[in-house]
């Protein structure tokens, strides 16, 4: 039986990453986006609706993490418990900050959901440059179709069933790729930005781990090798944003930058206010908030950074 | 002869078989069973074999593993039981090394043969029928001896109708058990709780089912007469082998897949804190999954469907046991505890005689029915998506359209089931008068003692006391915060707790903890109200710390987070 085609939600750069890489591993990619920006090519089909994507059993969520709740609810009525969701968002949602892949859960009728998380990029998906992430699943069948639909020589993808820890890590590292962009903007070297770093990955362990995640999520692919995709400048944007916040532009051009501004924003509170809840020390996160909506103003928020009391490690 | 004493007291006695009556169409599939039960255990032994012999390395790791698990048991048990089966498991060890493969799988066939004929349950109409009249009798007289006369004349046994009540979608569960295979899924409290669902479920016309009791529960010989006759099936938690495991998980999926309605308690056991279970592992009910795909690959589409269930008690029988285990963090440790109140007959008949003055001390609420892919289901028992239109279940177990068996894909299932039922059970708890009462006096010692932690809390015994007067009043506005949650769909309460005075309901609460259990809980004392056992305190209010938050008032809110943050596991 011939491999059915991969479904991709989203014609924006990560969405034709996915189409490309999909493209190269020998199988046909279907495409769906209101906006599909550029032609399809002989393995990318541009579909016009989303009744379309159920001849695929994968289908990838590559659209900003705020439209995937209505996407979802759109698709699902053409879809059963045979297909495969993974999304690329990333963001939390609700008081108890659930991942993505509960809300694909709630919204359609698959279970059989995941989340791709890591320094995968979309340039590099497109041009076929060497990258890697990690696929998280409950399921090894979500894994091994990922794995098959888009890895490769270019693409290596390790994978894992921590979803909860690999969707927050990946929330998690959108925030401090913004947090280090803002320390750059303010001037601050390497070895400080390595401590901000360092110290609010731990904090993002510590609360993965309150959330039913492993610490170990944190401290790989999704974790740590995300954040130092960011740091080595791999041109996303959180990064300018965070510089850009140093600098106080006003909202509505950092909102320009990307879509991703806003999202961080909503996930900064969220986290900050879960922390508040089940009383989680996490400083670094609860600085970031304040910063992000402007409730203290920018140095002041380094300051107090840098002169929280050292503990141990 | 002490050896046949043993015995007779150890396996459960069933009736002669040549004149039992035949099962008639449309009874329940247990009507079946001991037509059924020899194919059943002949294909324990097969699928068992299949699943270790094919390799083996396999085989042979596992035949050891049993032997030496067993080894050990038997040597710290050191009864007559153990003597007899300690000398073969020691010569099947010593002879492991040098059998042929052959030899290995036919030491595996006749060992797991041993273990289903011992875990294998039995079902006896005439027994069932015995018990649909005597049951409602026995429990009634146990509670009040003096009433059963009159009831007799009387012809019926509404006390124990009004004692226990039962809530929820009972019409849709009647019509589902036609439909489809039924997988309760209740909460778990008390040992009473599989004879008071059983009960429930013959009043309400709803079939039989299935279970696995705790062996320990079989030694007294006439409850093990019931038991065993009554379908439940064995399960000794005392051996780890994996083969017994095996064994143990492949009867059950059996019975599912062949459509044996079934009760699994997913908490694994009774809860310790008195907590609403949270962190289930489903254990025997992941089997049910298993048991679906399995009838699906064979082109059977019969559909199973969980219901979660919360049994919830004004008294807890086994409470004061329970609770100190909890405290001593020795839940895991003493996972069978064989010393409780169960195992006391003055407990249990001081407890019936408590109560059976209360309305509605125990209130089962049946919760809606889900498919093993926590999707709902409607009247006629299909799986119904967000979208409002139905699913195939089978597309689950499918890929590309061809259904097939995979313990890592249902493993996945039974995981997000877990969940499912964890949250269901939130939602489907009924808060009973004698909880809220303890939440608020536990609350205002946690007030009174801000700096003290959960253990040094524990300790002050007779040294708070709360004014009656205030405790009346917490309990009336808990009480309306509550009916708020209700009405928002979050959670439900109790009968008495909705209808009687707050006044009442804490002099009732009071007087209850009073007669039955042993220590005093809280007692008056002029004005005010003595708390004297904390412990139970804490266990009665602690099925309320979902809630706790919203109960409290500005002055009392410090305290009720206090307590939901001293938390701790179900």
């Amino acid at each position: 039986m011939s491999a059915p085609p991969v479904g991709i939600i989203g014609g924006g750069n990560f969405g034709w990453g996915l189409a490309h890489a999909v493209e190269r591993a020998g199988r046909q990619a279907l495409l769906w986006s209101r906006r599909p920006q550029r032609a399809g090519t002989e393995h990318i089909d541009l579909v016009s609706g989303p009744a379309a994507l159920a001849e695929a059993e994968l289908i990838f969520f590559a659209v900003p993490s705020p439209y995937v709740a209505s996407i979802a609810r759109e698709l699902g009525v053409y879809l059963d418990g045979g297909h495969f969701l993974v999304h690329i968002s990333r963001g939390v949602v609700g008081d108890d900050l659930h991942g993505l892949t509960q809300v694909l859960r709630s919204e359609t009728p698959c279970r059989r959901v995941g989340a791709l998380a890591g320094p995968l990029v979309a340039e590099a998906l497109i041009t076929g440059a060497p990258s890697g992430g990690v696929v998280a699943s409950r399921f090894p069948e979500v894994r091994a179709a990922v794995r098959e639909a888009i890895g490769g020589p270019a693409v290596r993808l390790y994978s894992t069933d921590d979803v909860t820890g690999a969707e927050f890590a990946s929330t998690a590292v959108g925030l401090f790729a913004t947090a280090i962009g803002f320390a750059q903007g303010h001037g601050l070297g390497p070895a400080a930005q390595a401590m901000l770093a360092t110290r609010a990955m731990a904090e993002a362990a510590r609360i993965g781990v309150a959330l039913g995640g492993k610490h170990e999520t944190f401290m790989g692919l999704a974790g740590f090798g995300d954040l130092m995709a960011a740091v080595a400048g791999d041109d996303r944007p959180e990064l300018a944003i965070g510089r850009a916040i140093a600098e106080n532009q006003p909202l509505e051009e950092i909102g320009s930058i990307g879509g991703t501004y806003f999202e961080g924003l909503e996930s900064a509170g969220r986290i900050a206010a879960y922390t508040r809840r089940v009383k989680l020390y996490a400083p670094v996160i609860t600085l970031c908030a304040a910063a992000f909506a402007r409730e203290i103003p920018a140095g002041e928020a380094v300051a107090a950074l840098m002169s929280r009391e050292a503990g141990e490690e | 002869m002490r050896s046949f004493v043993h015995r007779l007291l150890t396996r459960p006695l069933r009736l002669p078989a040549v004149l039992g009556p035949k099962p008639q169409p449309g009874d329940p599939q247990i009507f079946r069973f001991n037509g059924e039960r020899e194919q059943i255990i002949a294909e324990v032994v097969r699928r068992t074999e299949q699943h270790f012999a094919a390799d083996p390395k396999k085989l042979l790791y596992v035949l050891n593993e049993a032997g030496h698990a067993e080894i050990r048991r038997l040597a710290a048990q050191g009864d007559a039981e153990a003597d007899q089966a300690l000398g073969s498991w020691r010569r099947l060890v010593k002879r492991l090394g040098k059998m042929s493969d052959e030899e290995r799988a036919e030491s595996l066939r006749s060992i797991t043969r041993v273990m289903a004929e011992d875990i294998a349950g039995n079902f006896d109409p005439r027994v069932y029928k015995l018990a649909t009249r005597l049951v409602p009798g026995v429990l009634t007289a146990v509670m009040n001896p003096m009433g059963l006369p009159t009831q007799l004349l009387s012809g019926g046994f509404s006390q124990l109708d009004a004692l226990i009540s039962a809530e929820g979608p009972l019409d849709k569960l009647r019509r589902l058990a036609q439909k489809g295979t039924l997988v309760l899924v209740p909460t778990h409290s008390s040992n009473l709780d599989s004879v008071a669902l059983g009960y429930v479920l013959m009043r309400e016309n709803l079939p039989p089912v299935v279970y696995g009791a705790g062996k320990n529960l079989f030694s007294n010989p006439l409850i093990s007469f019931f038991m065993h006759n009554l379908g439940a099936y064995r399960v000794d938690r005392r051996v780890s082998a994996l083969l017994y495991k095996e064994a143990l998980k492949t009867y059950s999926c059996l019975m599912i897949e062949r459509g044996y309605h079934s009760l699994f308690f997913p908490g694994g056991t009774r809860s310790r804190s008195g907590m609403i279970e949270r962190r289930l592992k489903l254990g025997l009910a992941g089997t049910a999954v298993e048991a679906f795909s399995r009838n699906q690959s064979r082109g059977l589409h019969r559909p199973v469907f969980f219901v979660p269930a919360t049994l919830n008690y004004a008294l807890v029988l086994e409470a004061e046991t329970l609770i100190e285990d909890h405290l001593k963090g020795a839940g895991q440790a003493r996972y069978i505890i064989d010393d409780d109140e169960f195992s006391r007959v003055d407990r249990i008949y001081a407890f019936m005689t408590k109560l059976v003055t209360l309305r509605s001390a125990l209130v089962v609420r049946f919760g809606d029915a889900m498919d093993p892919f926590c999707n709902p289901v409607d009247d006629e028992g299909r799986s119904i998506a967000p979208s409002g239109q139905p699913v195939d279940p089978g597309s689950y177990v499918s890929r590309r359209g061809v259904p097939s068996i995979d313990p890592a894909r249902d493993a996945g299932y039974t995981r997000e089931l877990g969940d499912a039922i964890a949250r269901e059970y939130q939602r489907e708890t009924v808060i009973i008068w004698t909880q809220l009462v303890a939440h608020v006096l536990y609350r205002y010692l946690v007030w009174a003692t801000p700096e003290l932690d959960l253990f040094s809390r524990q300790r002050r015994r007779g040294e708070v006391a709360m004014p009656r007067e205030q405790l009346v009043r917490e309990v009336a506005e808990a009480r309306e915060r509550l009916l708020q949650a209700e009405a928002e769909g979050r959670v439900h309460v109790g009968p008495v707790l909705r209808s009687q005075s707050p006044e009442r309901i804490v002099s009732e609460a009071l007087s209850a903890w009073r007669d039955y259990h042993t220590k005093v809980v809280a007692r008056e004392v002029g004005d005010d109200v003595l708390i004297e056992d904390p412990n139970l305190l804490l266990f009665y209010q602690n099925r309320l710390l979902p809630w706790a938050e919203e109960l409290a008032t500005e002055e009392t809110l410090a305290a009720a987070r206090s307590i939901v943050n001293q938390g701790g596991k179900a």
